[in-house]
């Protein structure tokens, strides 16, 4: 673990002795881990090992699920996510979410991107128009759909679903962005957008995403996780994790060897 | 996974199925069509000696061989929208409260109600409306309105029997609430969570994903919910019977008796068989109730499809 470069004012998101259990199943076992402010952090691990789980765990999306059990703590700037006194609608605000299948609302292009700004209250018809633009513009969405904003967004084909999903995380500005396969459905040329937003938005925010691309993951991540079956085999710096893992485990799935 | 027979082979075991179901199809098609020739062919000779007007004609009385069916139409569409009117709201809230606000255990205890309630039959309901909605209206209600309201036409209380169009309504109305809040509850359960989950995650509120969301998706079967409640109201018969008043009169106001097409066939069919041109006429009454409730049903179709057109069609949602 690099405990020794974890330093306080740095860190954006704390994971501290983390479980999750979902039934009888346990789900994240003890997971340790930080996200350091204004970083891409990419989660890696076989398909079915907790990835979305643990995801889901940040912005406390699995409060409403049936059966579902958690302890430990998640500190974001300093305040424990699951304490008594949280408002979880106001904590995800501050967190923008991609998830691993797109999901538009049933509503227009338009609508699906000015979707957070209404519900935090924001009237101004000028403003919102114009953040609707510039966040399609970010997403590599605008060209394609600038003449019909108005259409409802399940007229577009995945990967344009997903790039809308982008730009409706992105729209509140968020201090957050946890992105579940962002990429899974896209083409190279979006992809390649996407990652340019990544990097460029890692200025602002603090990027934690989930991949299946090692290659991708590579290029992108300062920092990066491996988890087998809910644990936390490695965490470390993207240069260290890459070129010189610790674990034999690690370095057998980046190896492709899973 | 396929089970292969050797002997039969799929090709003709696929021809088989095909054929029993398509028998089966067709049985249908052809009982819906025997049955809408015998009315048809009953009602014309009624069709052929009052023509257009019969729809307009306010007057039924059979000894004169006068028959217009104004009065019943009036009477089936004032009853049937004015239960939708009450029913459709509070249906929609429990529908939404059992599937978004009810606490876990209460909320499969409420739906079996609810379920139960669907199944009750009308003669049950009319009997409890001529129980409790009819005195509490007449002691009531129409006492109220009578001291206040008596200027506004729409609300005037002609007779203060407890009986009439409103009693029909509100019982009617408790006919069909189960019907169309179950089945909006159980469009609502069928909105994928993956939909709910973007918009919690943006920091909506819940009230915002059902606004947003959920009500949206389930749009299509809510609708359909509620053509179902209309077919049950246009149609209902033994309850409004008990209830309505029973008079050949076209309502002027909520609290005027009345008569619907179903009741009045319940009422009078019996003795009209003895002059052919009454049966006639009344047969043609039912004829215009079947075209109503296919109406409905086939405008109500293609509202949907336009709506779902749009916004469903494409949509693609797996595991995740
Ligand atoms: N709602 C749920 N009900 C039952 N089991 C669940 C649920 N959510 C997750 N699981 C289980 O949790 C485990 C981890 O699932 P998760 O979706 O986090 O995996 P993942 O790492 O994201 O996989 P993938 O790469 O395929 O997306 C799986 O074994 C899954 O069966
Ligand atoms: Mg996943």
């Amino acid at each position: 673990m690099a405990e020794e470069k974890k330093k306080d004012y740095e860190i954006k998101v704390d994971v501290k002795n983390l479980n999750f259990y979902y039934g009888k199943q346990h789900l994240l076992k003890n997971v340790n881990l930080f996200f350091k402010k204004n970083s891409v952090c990419t989660l890696l691990g076989p398909s079915g090992c907790g990835k979305s789980t643990f995801l889901r765990t940040l912005n406390r999306m699995n409060d409403y699920t049936e059966g579902a059990r958690l302890t430990g703590e998640v500190i974001i700037d300093g305040q424990n996510i699951y304490g008594k006194s949280v408002d979880v609608v106001e904590l995800r605000r501050n967190i923008g979410m991609v998830f691993q299948n797109p999901n538009p609302f049933p509503k227009s292009i338009f609508e699906n991107v000015a979707f957070g700004l209404r519900i935090h209250g924001i009237k101004n018809k000028e403003f919102i128009v114009e953040r609707v633009e510039k966040c399609l513009k970010y997403a590599g969405l605008y060209d394609e759909v600038k003449d019909k904003l108005a259409k409802p967004a399940f007229s577009l084909s995945g990967g344009q679903q997903q790039r809308l999903c982008i730009a409706r995380a992105i729209a509140t500005n968020p201090s957050i962005l946890l992105m579940d396969e962002p990429t899974a459905y896209l083409d190279p040329v979006s992809t390649s957008i996407i990652l340019d937003l990544i990097t460029t938005f890692k200025k602002y925010y603090t990027i934690i995403i989930v991949s299946h691309n090692i290659q991708q993951a590579g290029r992108i991540s300062d920092y990066s996780g491996f988890f087998l079956d809910g644990e936390l085999i490695e965490f470390d710096e993207a240069g260290n994790f890459f070129l010189r893992p610790k674990d034999k485990r690690t370095e057998n799935f980046i190896t492709s060897r899973y | 996974m396929k089970i292969s027979i050797p002997i039969l082979n799929l090709k003709y075991k696929d021809d088989l199925y095909r054929l029993i179901l398509s028998l089966f199809v067709l049985g249908i098609i052809a009982i819906f069509f025997v049955s809408v020739l015998v009315i048809a062919a009953y009602s014309y000779p009624a069709v052929i000696r009052y023509g257009a007007p019969f729809l307009w004609v306010k007057t039924w009385n059979p000894p004169m061989e006068i028959f217009g069916a104004l009065t019943f139409i009036a009477g089936t569409l004032f009853v049937t929208f004015l239960a939708l009117i009450f029913s459709v709201p509070l249906a929609l809230g429990i529908g939404v409260f059992l599937q978004e606000y009810c606490p876990f255990f209460l909320r499969s205890f409420l739906t079996v109600i609810i379920e139960m309630l669907a199944g009750i039959p009308s003669v049950v309901f009319g009997v409890w409306g001529v129980l409790t909605i009819v005195p509490w209206l007449r002691e009531s209600v129409e006492p109220f309105f009578n001291a206040y309201f008596s200027g506004i036409p729409f609300l005037k209380v002609e007779e203060n029997i407890g009986y009439g169009i409103l009693a029909a309504s509100i019982v009617v109305a408790f006919m069909i609430l189960p019907i169309i809040a179950s089945i909006t509850k159980d469009s609502l359960s069928a909105v994928p969570d993956l939909a709910k989950d973007g918009a919690l995650a943006m920091g909506a509120t819940r009230l915002d994903v059902i606004k947003n969301v959920s009500l949206p998706y389930a749009l299509s079967g809510i609708y359909g919910g509620i053509v179902l409640g209309f077919g049950r109201a246009v149609g209902e018969t033994i309850a409004v019977v008990l209830l309505i008043g029973n008079q050949a009169i076209v309502p002027k106001s909520l609290f005027s008796v009345g008569y619907t097409i179903s009741s009045v066939l319940a009422n009078t069919f019996t003795f009209a068989v003895i002059s052919p041109i009454y049966a006639s006429a009344e047969v043609e009454l039912a004829l215009i109730l079947l075209v109503i409730s296919l109406l409905v049903n086939i405008i109500g179709r293609n509202i949907l499809n336009s709506v779902i057109g749009g916004r469903l069609s494409r949509s693609q949602f797996g595991g995740g």
